[in-house]
């Protein structure tokens, strides 16, 4: 194995943590705040894959075609995601544990089918501009020119986060919201109202990131079940609520999938379980967690 | 070396923060077996937490608890309850789905070792001792509401008739009358005293009731700001300048 | 003390009546309600007993499976021996993850078991060699003297579950049984009058899967075949499902949520394959308008009678009684 493959490797780790950083984002954030697990994040991230096909296919005579659908694919699961936080989210604020669980898993089965009868089984493909259908080389390595744009979407859309978090007002409340939701409450603020901004971007991010992974390959029905694991392990060992903990979270699950898929192909995501597993075991709130939440 | 023999328990040099929060400091205690005493101190000076600390709820910062002559320091809290300790909480810590019946039944139980019974029906077990235990702690008559329901003083009883279902050699009480009425009050304290006659019960309480403490505590100690100030028995320490210093504007 | 399991009783006789009525599509669904059942009931001790949610229970029940049709397969091993092993393999594994996962509580709890269910699955799933992988394992035939109908397999499977669930009821109304109430209500009490609630939360969890794994072992033979699938987390959500729909209150709420969950998913695939959409609509209205699940709602409505019928007392489960 020399240098060249390696880095290469790593750079495709990095691609695909950055995908795991904008699907586990708004998890994190919605769990965070509201401390909802939300089950059907990954059929919106499919959703919003297949948005995206939709607004490319029909902006086919305009240039912009394919970078555009990527954001309008974002706003669209936005759309629907506000759409769901008033009509049923609302509802499950104040309910049990295991209530709330069982309404989004239910919620992530409606959409599946609701994909399926919307867009059917086919196979869905997005052909590339010009300037991205070629592998460009760092280092010698050669890496998939998209790729790049991947990354640097990635690290655009956590600098924006970050930004909103540290500088905003409502990124303030929500980091304080996070810490104590009956404090925020207590000041005045209307907790619903944040409740149903932090859903709908929350959602806008996994609409994103699913339009984003759609010129990747392609985009199929069943690809949620699998992302929406290795998003919740991200999110555990990153820490429910974190930012950073997201960031981190998604390269090391990233990196790990690479690595291991070179030496031990079966056992990428056992090992991501054992430490998903060993994390919880040993520090439930994840690296980057506040300890409080338990 | 102290004499062992005499002390039920000895606290050495007990110490607990919370973060940047000293909640106790170098607090040192002995209490006699078959001691009837109490522990005052306005809210926040570390009474609960010294309980917390003894029953394990906590971990010790530094200091040691000695109980019966062994070092129970560091052990977990059912072990500690199993070795004699028992509590009663200030705030009612009952079942409160299960019946007033269901849980003294729970707690006994638990004190016979039948809990991993897998096989026999729990509901012809410990009758006996479950309707004694209530009767002793005057829950008879509420005996199959769900404990949740009770009123604030029956449930202090039955947080007395659980910790009494352990047969302790010491109970801890953390403000066992509160929420009672003077009438409910006085039969509360009344069976606790008869408990200590009888079987030679060691009580350590803490109470707000200062004609509680004088009527039933034969030893006071004082707790103010995390530090033992005063010591003694009840006449003792209400002509203590220090204790009177910080009951300033209190009626000791 | 009649009336208490005269309930039972009925649905019992009710169960022998059947499948000579229905046609032999139904026996099946039938047997699938009973195994079902019996998964749910298991995933119930840890869920309405002991109050933690666990969403991976589908790893023992997969265990299970995989023990009978490993040892049929591979070892021509007599099922009626598989069916003990397959609850200790499955014993032997909750031994092992449900160490760590009693160490959590809530949510922390949920999501570790489902790690480890998950962890469960993609260990099957691998291991190609041994377990056949995706492909699962095939050829996984009931013994001669149950012949190839419907019906001989069905009362074999009334009588295993039907013996499974008397054990379950009789763990659940004994000491250990209420001290699991316990420490659902209070845990931190319990700890104080001297019950160390770890191990006995490990316990119950060892308990809970043995007889997921029974249940597990049930299925290979009557589906000829099992799968990875058992182990995934689409199946953990299933006995969560039918213990919300039949009523986390009672005994008989998940046998009550399995009749219905299975003999709706079966009338449902028999004319859409839009099961998931059906399903996940079904839970929404169920948790959102009848928390307590069917058991829950006749409660409401028919107080005095369900009293008598079932016997089955509003402290043996997360009760809604306003405090």
């Amino acid at each position: 194995m020399d240098i060249t493959s390696l880095f290469a490797q790593f750079l495709s780790g990095l691609t695909y943590g950055t995908i795991l950083f904008l699907v586990a984002a708004g998890l994190s954030l919605i769990f965070g705040v509201m401390n909802i697990l939300n089950f059907a994040h990954a059929a919106l991230w499919l959703m919003g894959a297949y948005f995206s096909w939709t607004f490319w296919s029909l902006m086919q005579g305009n240039s912009f075609a394919f970078w555009l659908s990527i954001p309008l694919a974002g706003f669209a699961a936005a759309a629907v995601g506000w759409l769901i936080e008033v009509v049923l989210i609302k509802r499950i604020y104040k309910r049990e544990l295991y209530e709330q669980l069982l309404i989004t898993y239910s919620l992530a089965l409606i959409l599946s089918d609701t994909i399926k009868l919307t867009w059917g089984v086919t196979n869905k493909l997005v052909v590339r501009p010009e300037m991205i259908q070629k592998p460009v080389f760092i280092f010698g390595a050669p890496l998939d020119s998209y790729f790049l744009f991947v990354i640097a979407a990635g690290a655009v859309v956590a600098t924006g986060l970050w930004w909103f978090l540290k500088y905003t007002r409502y990124g303030h409340i929500v980091k304080a919201a996070v810490f104590s939701r009956e404090m925020v409450g207590a000041l005045g603020i209307p907790i619903p109202r944040i409740f149903t901004w932090v859903f709908t971007l929350g959602i806008f991010l996994a609409g994103f990131a699913g339009g984003i992974q759609v010129p990747i390959g392609s985009v199929t029905l069943g690809m949620d079940t699998a992302i929406i694991i290795q998003a919740f392990c991200v999110v555990v060992i990153g820490g429910f609520g974190s930012l950073l903990g997201t960031l981190v979270g998604s390269l090391i699950v990233g990196e790990v999938m690479s690595f291991t898929i070179l030496f031990w192909p079966e056992g990428a995501m056992v090992l991501i379980f054992i430490i998903t597993a060993a994390i919880l075991i040993v520090r439930p709130w994840g690296l980057f967690g506040t300890p409080m939440r338990t | 070396m102290s004499d062992t023999g005499a002390n039920i328990l000895e606290i050495s040099r007990l110490s607990k923060s919370f973060g940047k929060y000293t909640v106790l400091t170098d607090v040192s205690y002995n209490l006699p077996k078959g001691e009837i005493a109490a522990i005052i101190g306005p809210n926040g000076a570390g009474k609960t937490t010294f309980f917390n600390l003894i029953t394990g709820y906590h971990k010790v910062d530094g200091g040691t608890v000695r109980f019966q002559g062994r070092e129970i320091t560091d052990w977990p809290r059912h072990r500690i309850a199993r070795a004699g300790i028992s509590r009663a909480f200030q705030v009612s810590n009952i079942y409160p789905r299960l019946t007033t019946y269901e849980n003294v039944r729970q707690a006994i139980l638990a004190q016979q070792k039948r809990t991993l019974d897998i096989f026999t029906p729990a509901n012809g077990l410990a009758r006996q001792n479950t309707l004694e235990l209530l009767e002793l702690t005057g829950l008879l008559p509420n005996r199959d509401a769900v404990a949740g329901i009770l009123s604030q003083g029956d449930k202090k009883k039955l947080e007395l008739a659980l910790a009494l279902a352990g047969k302790p050699e010491m109970l801890l009480l953390d403000e066992p009358t509160a929420g009672m009425s003077s009438e409910e009050t006085h039969e509360t304290m009344e069976l606790v005293k008869r408990l200590n006659a009888q079987i030679g019960l060691t009580i350590l309480f803490t109470e707000h009731d200062i004609s509680v403490i004088f009527g039933y505590a034969r030893k006071l100690s004082v707790l103010y700001q995390g530090v033992l100030i005063a010591e003694g028995t009840p006449d003792e320490v209400r002509r203590n300048e220090e204790a009177q210093r910080c009951y300033l504007g209190e009626d000791i | 003390m009649k009336n208490r399991y005269l309930f039972a009783v009925i649905l019992f006789l009710l169960a022998i009546v059947l499948p000579f009525v229905v046609t032999e599509f139904w026996v099946h669904v039938l047997t699938e309600i009973l195994i079902l059942a019996l998964f749910a009931a298991s995933f119930n001790m840890i869920f309405g007993y002991m109050g933690q949610l666990s969403f991976g229970h589908a790893a023992y029940y997969g265990v299970g499976a995989y023990t009978t049709g490993l040892l049929m397969v591979k070892a021509n091993v007599p099922m009626l021996v598989c069916l003990p092993l397959s609850m200790f393999s499955a014993g032997l594994c909750a031994a092992v993850l449900g160490y760590f996962c009693v160490k959590l509580r809530g949510i922390y709890f949920a999501i570790l078991t489902m790690a480890f269910g998950q962890l469960v699955y993609y260990i099957i799933f691998q291991w190609y060699s041994f377990t056949g992988g995706d492909n699962g394992l095939q050829g996984i035939v009931p013994p001669d003297f149950l012949g190839r109908a419907a019906n001989p397999y069905y009362f074999f499977t009334l009588i295993v579950v039907t013996v499974g669930l008397i054990a379950l009821w009789i763990i659940s109304e004994s000491p250990f049984g209420y001290t699991m109430r316990a420490i659902r209500d209070n845990a931190e009490r319990t700890e104080f009058i001297g019950i160390n609630v770890q191990r006995y939360m490990h316990l119950n969890f060892i308990i809970a899967a043995v007889f997921a794994g029974l249940a597990g072992a049930l299925w290979g033979p009557f589906n000829r075949s099992v799968a990875p699938d058992l182990t995934n987390w689409q199946h953990s959500g299933m006995p969560v499902f039918m213990t919300v729909i039949g009523g986390p209150f009672s005994f008989l709420g998940p046998l009550f949520g399995s009749a219905i969950y299975t003999f709706l998913m079966a009338l449902v695939t028999s004319f859409t394959e839009y099961w998931p959409l059906v399903s996940g609509v079904i839970i929404i209205l169920v948790v959102l308008l009848m928390p307590g699940g069917l058991l829950g709602l006749l409660n409401e409505k028919f107080p005095s009678l369900m009293r008598k019928v079932t016997g089955a007392g509003e402290t043996n489960g997360q009760g809604r009684q306003e405090l």
